[in-house]
């Protein structure tokens, strides 16, 4: 009797669900002359502009990483991982940094993949680094930093360097001091049961709806910044040295750009010194709006709000170390 | 809700593939994130209909198991997804105009960054990009031009009697990351056309004048928004 009701009431639910999707499009379409009005305004249209922009953009990676984020859970058999890498984090972190380099992407596709991690039991400082550096340092981004960059050819080397150097220093403060259990949601996360297509139909799904709905919320956050905040200021603070850094590395945060984009937006901010569009290209693929959002949907928001600032002071020290020494 | 689940995902997909064939798409990201955009559309919908199919014969295991699990069921999140969904099919936000041209930091071009060869007089203008006059003509004050009219295609950003700014924004991957680009066109007659209307212009380069590089117009061609609007 009881698996009776409770599959009714999961069966109303389903169509509950079809329902509302079939409302939001009819409420859309009866709502069309309302949203053309709207775009007639050029601040509206440059914002829905922007934030369709990022998330078209953003599509393909974040099917890749539900993709690889899914092959991982049905195809690595739990406890493998934990048994690959070294126990000492002083060894795990350095190597989670390095493996970044294997997974080409910018950074919407890498949180599932790391939260994906964390639930097949590698551990969590090991997981974040992996998080921070693989969109930093993969072969497409370092060769579009090196085209960007054409007269200074260093440029690609110190955003590696600085973006390892960054990466491993978070990930050894969290092997530290970080607490599991701010990670709370991808450590309960659900595993979907059955054959390992299922599985890896069923997580890719999750995924990608988890993922997708954060990416809309740092989307048009990122927007209406970009729509709010003239780019223009920026010129008040390009001269001084140190502010200039931050400014930029706070620029990064409220662009929310692809990383694979993020060179050419440096190497167009001329007035700005390397150092501090080092620290654009270090702080970009780490810390934004948009990663933000995803992090606080897929772990907590307690935790979003520590490992942010955590991020963005350790890739503007990295960028500013780096900068001084090879720039 | 797992049927739910995979309608969005299948909206999203079928969103992405109109997007994709239509070339709207390059009205928001670069031209080569099309077979990207189309491999990932495909994927999307496949994934959608295994799980609409999944759900509706209902041998969706955790289903089956009847645990309530805080995330299993729910789409949550993902039906914000909903939302550029339904801007999409409805009605497609346009490019980028002349909002953002005064608010964003314009290109900053170095003088003697580029070499150009000089130009040499041909029967029609020479077609080239904003950039590359601006490149030109910060090059030891447009030297390369000789006067060889130009032919440059953009929109108008701003105008004054006699004179207005044409744009045209750079973007590296997406609308996000766009800056513009962006000269002065003088000698006009009559009413400039009016703010992000695209226009083809002919005319020879003017030298000294302001901050921005300037152009004497000898013709102004009122166009449709290309399809690649931006360099």
């Amino acid at each position: 009797m009881e698996t009776a009701a409770v599959e009714k009431s999961l069966r109303s639910r389903r169509d509950l669900g079809i329902a509302v999707v079939v409302l939001v499009i009819l409420l859309a379409a009866a709502l069309r002359p309302l949203l053309q009005e709207l775009l007639d305004r050029p601040a509206v249209a440059h914002w829905a502009t922007i934030f369709v922009a990022i998330t078209i953009q953003a599509t393909p990676f974040l099917v890749l990483g539900v993709t690889i984020s899914a092959a991982i859970a049905a195809f690595v058999p739990s406890g493998a991982l934990p048994k690959l890498l070294p126990k000492n984090p002083a060894a795990s972190v350095p190597v989670a940094a390095m493996a970044g380099a294997a997974l080409p992407g910018c950074e919407c596709g890498s949180v599932p993949i790391a939260s994906r991690l964390i639930t097949r039991g590698a551990p969590a400082a090991a997981a974040l680094t992996f998080l921070l550096s693989a969109p930093a340092i993969n072969p497409v981004v370092l060769v579009a930093t090196a085209v960007a960059f054409p007269n200074d050819p260093k440029m690609w080397v110190a955003r590696l360097v600085a973006s390892l150097l960054a990466a491993t220093a978070v990930g050894l403060v969290w092997a530290r001091f970080g607490r599991d259990e701010l990670l709370g949601r991808a450590r309960s996360l659900h595993v979907h049961e059955g054959t390992k297509g299922q599985v890896f139909v069923g997580t890719a799904q999750h995924d990608l709806l988890h993922a997708g709905g954060f990416l809309i919320v740092g989307a048009a956050t990122a927007a209406t910044l970009q729509t709010v905040v003239p780019r223009g200021v920026l010129d008040t603070v390009a001269g001084a040295d140190v502010l200039s850094v931050v400014a930029l590395g706070g620029l990064a945060v409220i662009m929310a750009i692809c990383s694979e984009a993020d060179a050419f937006i440096a190497a167009s901010l001329t007035q700005f010194s390397l150092t501090a569009r080092l620290a654009f290209m270090v702080v970009g693929p780490m810390v934004d709006v948009k990663l933000i959002a995803l992090q606080a949907g897929t772990f907590s928001s307690r935790f979003a709000a520590r490992f942010a600032p955590l991020t963005f002071v350790a890739a503007v020290a990295a960028a500013t170390l780096v900068g001084w020494w090879l720039l | 809700m797992t049927a739910a689940g995979g309608t969005i995902s299948m909206l999203v997909g079928a969103v992405v593939l109109r997007l994709t064939f239509t070339d709207t798409y390059r009205r928001y990201v670069q031209p080569a994130m099309g077979k990207w955009l189309l491999i990932a559309g495909v994927a999307l919908i496949l994934l959608g209909l295994v799980t609409l199919i999944n759900a509706l014969r209902n041998v969706e295991p955790e289903e089956a198991h009847g645990h309530d699990h805080e995330h299993s069921h729910s789409v949550g999140v993902g039906w914000l997804l909903l939302a550029p969904i339904a801007a999409l099919l409805l009605v497609a936000p346009p490019t980028l105009g002349a909002y953002g041209v005064n608010r964003a930091g314009s290109v900053k071009v170095r003088p003697g960054k580029a070499f150009f060869k000089p130009l040499h007089q041909k029967a029609a203008p020479v077609q080239m990009k904003l950039l590359e006059y601006i490149e030109r003509s910060l090059e030891h004050n447009g030297a390369s031009f000789h006067g060889v009219p130009v032919k440059l295609t953009g929109f108008v950003a701003g105008s004054e009697a006699g004179s207005f700014r044409l744009a045209r924004y750079q973007i590296a991957c997406c609308a996000a990351d766009a800056t513009p680009v962006v000269m002065e066109v003088v000698g006009t007659s009559g009413t400039p056309p009016s703010d992000d209307q695209w226009v083809t212009v002919t005319g020879t380069f003017r030298p000294g004048g302001g901050e921005l590089p300037r152009l004497a117009a000898t013709s102004i061609v009122e166009i449709p928004a290309p399809e690649d609007p931006y360099e």
